[in-house]
């Protein structure tokens, strides 16, 4: 799995977000993989080790908007699982940075885009 | 004996151009568990779907791969297929190579369209069948309130054939409806004798709700009627206990005579011995809250009402005027063509009492002048709050409430009258500021609602889809204080043991628990932790 992004994505906010860049015909890095999970709050401290066991250069963790969860806490939950895993990472002195959760809205394909440029911005930073 | 697992390959009529399918079905070939690989474009369309069905039956297919667009729209169309074909409709997953895949990039994409192939086969390999069940449910709903909404609901669920309750804290129906709404073509007093002679429905009066328990189809509810506790059972629930109104006032000005809510107002404008008409009227609009469209609407019926009878004149003094309802800019224009005057301004304006009449001090914005005006009655703002039984009563179904204190969140992905727990639906103020086009809105959606799922006494329900292993439970209650639809409770089971069970009727499939539970005893069909990693093990290996 070198240098695949690994993208947990609810499937009531951010996978609908990727459709519509899809649709929007917008463009990201190819090496972006989309996981669909029924919430974020399924993502668990085991699938984002796995990634990076597996290689992965970092895994984002999409969900739904602050206050507006399809099932109320299942984002602010998944939150502090990768504040958590940013220190374990920082723990094995790797960059804490590359793992990260953002919040966004199934109509918002421009910050999908921008969110996965943000994290191949920060894959560059870190020098892998 | 490895599951025989079939690919469908759909380039959605030539659209994905820069993938070479022939490329992609050599290397899917060679995946473990694949035994057909088709290539049939549009897939989605009646021929491309009897084409997908033949093959599964032919080919003895047990679990189904459909490479093609995004599940968000097409899932439950292939879903459909699998269930006509006699398999089980979880067996199947599918790859998005379209919408995630070849239009996002350019150039060749081939390589990314095997590997997102290979990733929903290795998840397809793991899956296991989901059954469905009938779980038969009570027919009986109860309506708590007793104000328009709720008689409105009662009556409109009893025709739908559904025995009701209306349970209503004050001892009469029909109260405090009127209070800002104006219920035009609508008699209340008409309604209630309805109820009363229904048959259908039950009227508990004076009563309240103490304790409630249980799930959608199964509700336990405690009440207390005239110092007697009653159990009852019920299918559904709707709230719809309204709201309750609040001046924005000075303490000092409370007491005069001359400052009047917009009810007193329309109590003058209807007494034919009032002697003293006021000649200069002023009214208060949408300072103290934001949220004032029903104020509004009372402001301009009453400031209408108040020109026209006794020509008087008026002032309307306003941050804004919010006309997002039905007919109320029409209304807005006749009040401003009859000579209604709206004052604008940033700053609640300076109210003082003054031998008798209404001292008001504002800065209009518009003018930017100072406006000093001496009314004879000032109408105050009134501010729109939950009824006084909200707190209580959404304690007692562990429900939500927003940051305004009434039902129901501002959050957007909730169906407005449905709560977070299945089964419990709110009506009309209860939910906030909504006039009546609104609330006619919310009764007609929740009788539907009501009646889709207990009309035939049987909802169709996945069976274990999520599920607790008693084995490995330890009764942490983790799960039952995280669950956001309350639809896990503990149970005892042989043996004495004590463990969380899952409720199949209540459970929205969000999975929190099972990423949750210290114990990883909750497995949940479909995205168990194995089918996950087994995506995740899946990416880069090509």
């Amino acid at each position: 799995m070198n240098n695949c992004i690994v993208a947990f994505c609810c499937e009531h906010s951010a996978y609908p977000a990727a459709d519509l860049a899809g649709k929007l015909k917008l463009h990201y890095p190819e090496n972006l993989r989309i996981i669909r999970v029924p919430c974020a709050g399924r993502v668990d401290l085991i699938h984002i080790l796995k990634a990076f066991e597996k290689g992965a250069a970092a895994v984002m963790v999409m969900g739904c908007e602050g206050g507006a969860c399809h099932h109320m806490t299942g984002n602010t939950r998944t939150k502090e699982r990768v504040k958590y895993c940013n220190l374990l990472l920082r723990e094995i002195e790797a960059d804490g940075r590359l793992v990260a959760m953002f919040n966004l809205s199934p109509n918002a394909p421009h910050k999908f885009v921008g969110a996965v440029n943000e994290i191949t911005k920060r894959i560059k930073e870190s020098g892998r | 004996m490895e599951t025989k697992i079939g690919v469908f390959i759909c380039n959605c009529s030539g659209t994905l151009n820069n993938i070479d399918f022939d490329a992609v079905v050599k290397k899917v070939v060679e995946l473990p568990g694949v035994t057909s690989i088709k290539f049939i474009s549009p897939l989605c369309l009646e021929e491309g779907k009897k084409k997908m069905l033949s093959c599964i039956r032919e080919e003895n297919i047990e679990k189904v791969v459909v490479a093609a667009c995004s599940p968000e729209f097409k899932e439950h169309v292939f879903r459909e297929v699998l269930e006509n074909a006699g398999l089980n409709g979880h067996l199947f997953s599918m790859a998005n190579i379209k919408e995630q895949c070849s239009w996002v990039h350019e150039g060749d994409v081939t390589g990314k369209v095997v590997e997102l192939i290979k990733m929903a086969v290795s998840r397809t390999r793991l899956l296991q069948p989901v059954k469905m069940n009938n779980f038969s449910v009570n027919r009986e709903v109860l309506v708590v309130g007793g104000g328009f909404e709720a008689i409105n609901a009662a009556l409109q669920l009893s025709r739908a054939g559904l025995r009701t309750t209306l349970l209503e804290r004050e001892a009469v129906l029909g109260t405090g409806t009127t209070e800002l709404e104006n219920l035009c073509g609508f008699d209340i007093n008409a309604m209630v004798m309805e109820v009363k002679g229904d048959e259908n429905i039950e009227i508990l009066a004076p009563a309240e709700v103490i304790e409630t328990s249980g799930k959608i189809g199964d509700f336990n509810v405690r009440i207390r009627k005239g110092g007697e506790e009653i159990s009852r059972k019920y299918g559904a629930l709707v709230i719809a206990t309204g709201y309750q109104t609040k001046l924005a006032l000075e303490s000092k000005l409370k007491s005069d005579v001359n400052i009047v809510s917009q009810e007193k107002l329309c109590h003058m404008l209807e007494d034919p011995e009032l002697r003293i008409r006021p000649r200069t009227i002023g009214f208060m609009l949408d300072f103290a809250d934001e949220n004032s469209r029903l104020p509004t609407l009372a402001t301009l019926n009453n400031a209408l009402a108040a020109k026209r009878k006794w020509g008087s004149e008026v002032y309307v003094f306003c941050k804004n005027v919010k006309v997002d309802s039905e007919r109320i800019e029409r209304l807005y224009q006749e009040a401003r063509d009859c000579g209604v005057m709206f004052l604008k301004s940033d700053v609640s304006p300076k109210v003082a009492a003054e031998n008798g009449k209404i001292k008001i001090e504002a800065k209009d914005i518009f003018l930017g002048e100072d406006i000093n005006l001496t009314c004879d009655v000032l109408v105050a703002e009134e501010c729109l709050l939950p009824a006084e039984e909200t707190e209580a009563l959404s304690s007692i179904l562990n429900i939500r409430r927003d940051s305004r204190g009434f039902y129901q969140d501002e959050n957007v992905h909730l169906y407005p009258v449905a709560s977070e727990k299945k089964g419990i639906f709110f009506i009309g103020g209860c939910r906030g500021n909504l006039d009546l086009s609104r609330v006619l809105t919310d009764v007609s959606s929740v009788v539907v609602s009501i009646y889709k799922l207990l009309s035939s006494g049987n909802i169709l329900a996945e069976v274990e889809r999520v599920k607790v292993d008693p084995q490995k439970c330890v009764a942490c209650l983790t799960c039952i204080r995280i669950c956001p639809h309350n639809a896990i409770q503990l149970v005892r089971v042989d043996g004495g043991k004590e463990v969380a069970e899952i409720c199949d009727l209540a459970c929205e499939a969000c999975g929190i628990c099972a990423a949750m539970c210290p114990a990883k005893a909750i497995t949940f069909q479909g995205y168990r932790d194995e089918e996950i990693l087994a995506q995740v093990e899946t990416i880069g290996e090509s």
